[in-house]
């Protein structure tokens, strides 16, 4: 398509990426007092940063709008941070806050924002690392569409006979093992991090391996025949095909099935995709989510077009060669 | 114009005559049957392992006798003649259901090794469901390998490539089928555990079999 060549779309793909980083990154991630409570009296963490309107200060501790408290006010005590003086009543602050269990009050730890844009919800057991959902999650969301892609050019190669379908064919499915491979990327730093080791065979880590497993074959099964362009083409074309009823089944069925440390596994419900059509994640993280998915998205289409016209710059080389 | 009883017919015949795919798929089960039993002597093998190693020996097996069906037409350049006499679809279904009826075979002669040979821990607790499952499972590994194996005959005749191409494709069925077997030599009342394995299954044969029926003739015509 003309418009991935053109450097205006370029710049502002560039620079959209950088934002996106930027917020992904930036955004303060606050909870409520509720989370900061039960995360302390669980043992999972001591500080957490919370999200509350400032009620009113006094020289000691100030007052905040939670739904924790009784009367829908929590009071935090000034900790060896400082004081609250310098904010009105009426500013959003979000703060680190420690939870004493012995006279169930909160002391400050450090303020962090004022008055924040957006602000990132608090995900139970995950805190800072829930970040990753904007890249883990949409980079697999898009692979899963780059596939498709391939599969729909293989199938319009098979009806129509065109060539260029098998190169954009052959350009989608690297798009998508590309985006494969980031999301096992990702995916695999954020295991480590949040249970412990790089790689322990969840299901959705043997299905994503298998995944990649596929499309190694599919590029092998291209790299080895050996004959003329319609045969090799539609060879291609059908293995894609048959390829692609198995990604359904390992993306989205089998973990779903079994039991698995992901979201959505045996038999819980997935937070974003799942049959109720209801999503479980706070607004502002799925906006984010959404321009992620949208972002890489365009990226791949961006890759997919460059690899396509290389494809093609090949092929008219060879014809000229012999 | 022949019907795909007569592909099948001529398979069968031909199968027959040298006993090839037969024999070949028998001498792999009792060699990775005799491995296994070579590695654990006197051990208590888990149900989970067990299931394991008879998928293996049934993938690979499958492999090393569905492989054939279109190479050695290639091989022996039967292929135009068969191209010739019989429609793609015919032998499609000819070469499918044969491939099937090898699967079968192949599927019993496992399931009967391994109650000779693991009689201690090898229990089916659920026989109808395990028959189900290994119904089931021999569709998928039959369809898809019948239409790799002609994908392959026209590539390079390479047989060797099969499994590469098709254990990824086939993984999920493999998975599915697995944890089935387990919970069949588990537990007696296998369907309503193994609910969600069964629909894993079913709905692959279904999606492979129709997919792989639609695209046989663009690789089959010349």
């Amino acid at each position: 398509m003309k418009i991935f060549r053109s450097n205006i779309f370029l710049w502002c793909l560039g620079i959209a990426l950088a934002v996106q980083v930027y917020l992904s990154f930036e955004t303060p991630i606050g909870g409520s007092f509720g989370d900061a409570a039960m995360l302390k009296m669980n043992g999972v963490q001591d500080v957490t940063p919370v999200k509350a309107t400032l009620l009113s200060v006094d020289s000691s501790s100030a007052l905040f709008a939670d739904f924790y408290g009784d009367s829908g006010r929590v009071s935090v005590t000034n900790g060896s941070y400082g004081t609250y003086s310098s904010y009105r009543p009426g500013d959003v602050l979000v703060m680190s806050v420690e939870y004493q269990p012995t006279r169930k009050g909160f002391d400050l730890v450090e303020i962090i924002r004022v008055n924040p844009v957006m602000t990132f919800p608090m995900i139970q057991g995950l805190g800072e690392l829930g970040r990753n959902m904007l890249f883990h999650v949409p980079m697999s969301m898009v692979a899963f569409i780059a596939f498709l892609f391939g599969t729909i050019y293989s199938i319009l190669y098979l009806i129509k006979k065109d060539f260029d379908y098998d190169r954009r064919a052959r350009a989608a499915s690297a798009g998508g093992f590309l985006f494969t491979a980031l999301a096992t990327i990702t995916g695999s730093i954020w295991a480590r991090f949040s249970w412990g080791t790089f790689w322990n065979w969840d299901p959705r880590e043997t299905s994503i391996f298998i995944l990649l497993l596929i499309y190694a074959a599919y590029f092998m099964l291209r790299s080895l025949l050996e004959e003329s362009d319609d045969k090799k083409a539609r060879i291609a074309a059908v293995y894609n095909i048959i390829a692609f009823v198995s990604v359904p089944f390992l993306m989205f069925v089998v973990p779903r099935i079994t039991q698995s440390l992901h979201p959505g596994g045996g038999g819980t419900e997935a937070p974003i995709l799942n049959l109720s059509g209801k999503t479980h994640t706070a607004p502002s993280l799925l906006d984010m989510y959404w321009i992620s998915v949208v972002l890489f998205l365009m990226v791949f289409l961006w890759i997919k077009d460059l690899y396509t016209r290389i494809l093609r710059l090949q092929d008219k080389q060879a014809e000229q060669l012999y | 114009m022949a019907s795909w009883q007569g592909v099948l017919r001529k398979d069968l015949r031909v199968e027959f005559r040298t006993r090839y795919g037969v024999s070949a798929v028998i001498m792999f089960l009792l060699i990775t049957v005799a491995v296994i039993l070579y590695s654990t002597p006197g051990e208590q093998l888990q149900p989970s392992i067990l299931s394991a190693f008879l998928w293996i020996a049934l993938f690979f097996g499958a492999m090393t006798g569905l492989a054939r069906s279109f190479v050695s037409e290639e091989e022996r350049g039967t292929a135009l003649m068969l191209r010739l006499y019989a429609d793609g679809e015919s032998v499609f279904i000819g070469k499918l259901v044969y491939n099937l009826a090898l699967m079968l075979a192949l599927a019993i002669s496992a399931v009967l090794f391994f109650q000779f040979f693991f009689t201690r821990d090898f229990h089916i607790r659920d026989w109808p469901a395990f028959m189900l499952q290994l119904a089931l499972g021999a569709i998928g590994i039959a369809a898809v390998s019948t239409i790799l194996s002609a994908l392959i005959s026209r590539a390079s005749q390479k047989g060797a490539l099969l499994p590469i191409l098709a254990l990824p494709v086939l993984m999920p069925l493999v998975i599915a089928t697995t944890d089935a077997t387990r919970i069949t030599l588990e537990s007696s009342n296998a369907i309503a555990s193994a609910r969600g394995d069964f629909l894993i299954l079913i709905s692959f044969d279904i999606a492979m079999v129709l997919v792989s029926y639609v695209l046989f003739d663009v690789i089959w015509r010349d």
